[in-house]
């Protein structure tokens, strides 16, 4: 169910892939630990629907999308149904600030996997916050 | 045929990262495509029959697939309808739950006890249904199964999952009477009637439909149409390539 007034994070969906599951981990710690009250989570699934409640929540809410590969789909899912992606971030990118860490493991992520998805919920909760302070427009 | 999965069954999950259940679906799905079926079946990121290609959007046509959901939104199943084909089966993991009655599933990211086992008998339900679906014969032309019939299994594949994200399934656009038509697995067959030295020639322009037609919808009416903008989209590339010796 849509929560108005939190942001809105949506991530990769992929089950084959290390960066989905790193995309996943990291958009719940967001929720769960980092920014509870001020974030909520959307899944892609019910944007691909066209799910009323789900467009609604990212059509009336600023949108970070975290995307496992370059295919982009939680970015390009967001624009599709009507939503403001206020910031997107690819795993790989993050890797990329963060190369000591190491994912592997998709069922389950290594430590490396894990401390890499903190980095990234990390980048995720102050992009939150400065969406917080902005002023509406 | 050309070389692709002849026969595999495909997995949609529908991964809900809202729900526990959601991360059932992921589990149960990563267990039949890397241990319990792994040279069986493949699968696709549900987000790609809209976000993806034409290669990806004919995924449900291509391969019998089963949905699997975590709730009675049944987002797989019916998007997998909407965007790409109807699944050939479904499984929604809150029924499963129901069924077994053991208690409310929990932990997006660390499942429960009740958790871990609704993804052991969502696993092995979903690799039933795979087994069941390898029984039956599969129409990629018309997305459908037809009448029963032994089908040989060929296929073997490493024990990983198999993930189709961004490979989809090859297309090629051709124009056929003004009209841009998507034909899929034309690439494929293209190259390996190329690599057998099959040189453009009424006869080969034959066989190529034959084998077009097992892929795409071709009416009879349209057959001549489809005939005139293959031998010509074959003699190019003919032309194109090296021809072999």
């Amino acid at each position: 169910m849509s929560e108005p007034g939190k942001v809105v994070i949506v991530p990769c969906s992929g089950i084959g892939k290390t960066y989905g599951t790193v995309s996943r981990e990291a958009a719940y710690e967001v929720i769960e630990t980092l920014r509870p009250e001020t974030a909520q989570l959307v899944a892609l699934s019910r944007l691909v629907l066209g799910e009323a409640n789900a467009c609604a929540a990212v059509a009336a809410n600023p949108a970070i999308t975290i995307d496992g590969c370059k295919l982009a789909c939680a970015t390009k899912m967001v624009q599709e149904s009507g939503g403001h992606v206020a910031e997107e971030f690819a795993v790989l990118d993050v890797f990329r600030r963060n190369r000591q860490f190491k994912p592997q493991g998709i069922a389950e992520l290594n430590e490396g996997g894990l401390q890499l998805a903190h980095a990234l919920a990390e980048e995720v909760a102050a992009v939150i916050d400065g969406l917080q302070e902005k002023p509406e427009e | 045929m050309p070389n692709l999965p002849q026969k595999k069954v495909g997995i949609v999950a529908c991964s809900g990262e809202e729900l526990a259940e959601g991360t059932v679906t992921r589990l149960a799905a990563l267990k039949v495509l890397e241990e319990l079926r792994p040279e069986d079946t493949v699968t696709i990121c549900l987000p790609l029959f809209l976000a993806g290609g034409e290669g990806d959007r004919a995924f449900a046509r291509f391969y019998p697939t089963i949905a699997v959901d975590g709730c009675d939104l049944r987002c797989a199943a019916r998007a997998t309808e909407m965007h790409s084909g109807k699944p050939a089966a479904s499984i929604v993991v809150t029924d499963v739950v129901a069924e077994l009655g053991i208690g409310p599933v929990a932990g997006l990211r660390r499942l429960n006890e009740a958790g871990q086992q609704a993804v052991e008998e969502t696993a092995v339900r979903l690799a039933d249904l795979v087994d069941t679906l390898l029984d039956k014969k599969w129409s990629r032309r018309e997305g459908r199964f037809v009448e029963p019939e032994t089908v040989l299994l060929t296929t073997q594949q490493p024990k990983v999952a198999s993930c189709a994200c961004g490979s989809g399934i090859p297309v090629q656009v051709v124009d056929i009477e003004g009209q841009a038509v998507t034909l899929i697995a034309l690439p494929v067959i293209f190259e390996q009637f190329h690599a057998a030295g099959k040189r453009p020639s009424p006869e080969t322009i034959t066989a190529l439909l034959d084998e077009i037609k097992i892929y795409n919808p071709v009416s009879p009416a349209a057959e001549a149409a489809y005939r005139e903008a293959i031998a010509a989209e074959y003699a190019t590339l003919w032309g194109e390539l090296e021809p072999i010796r």
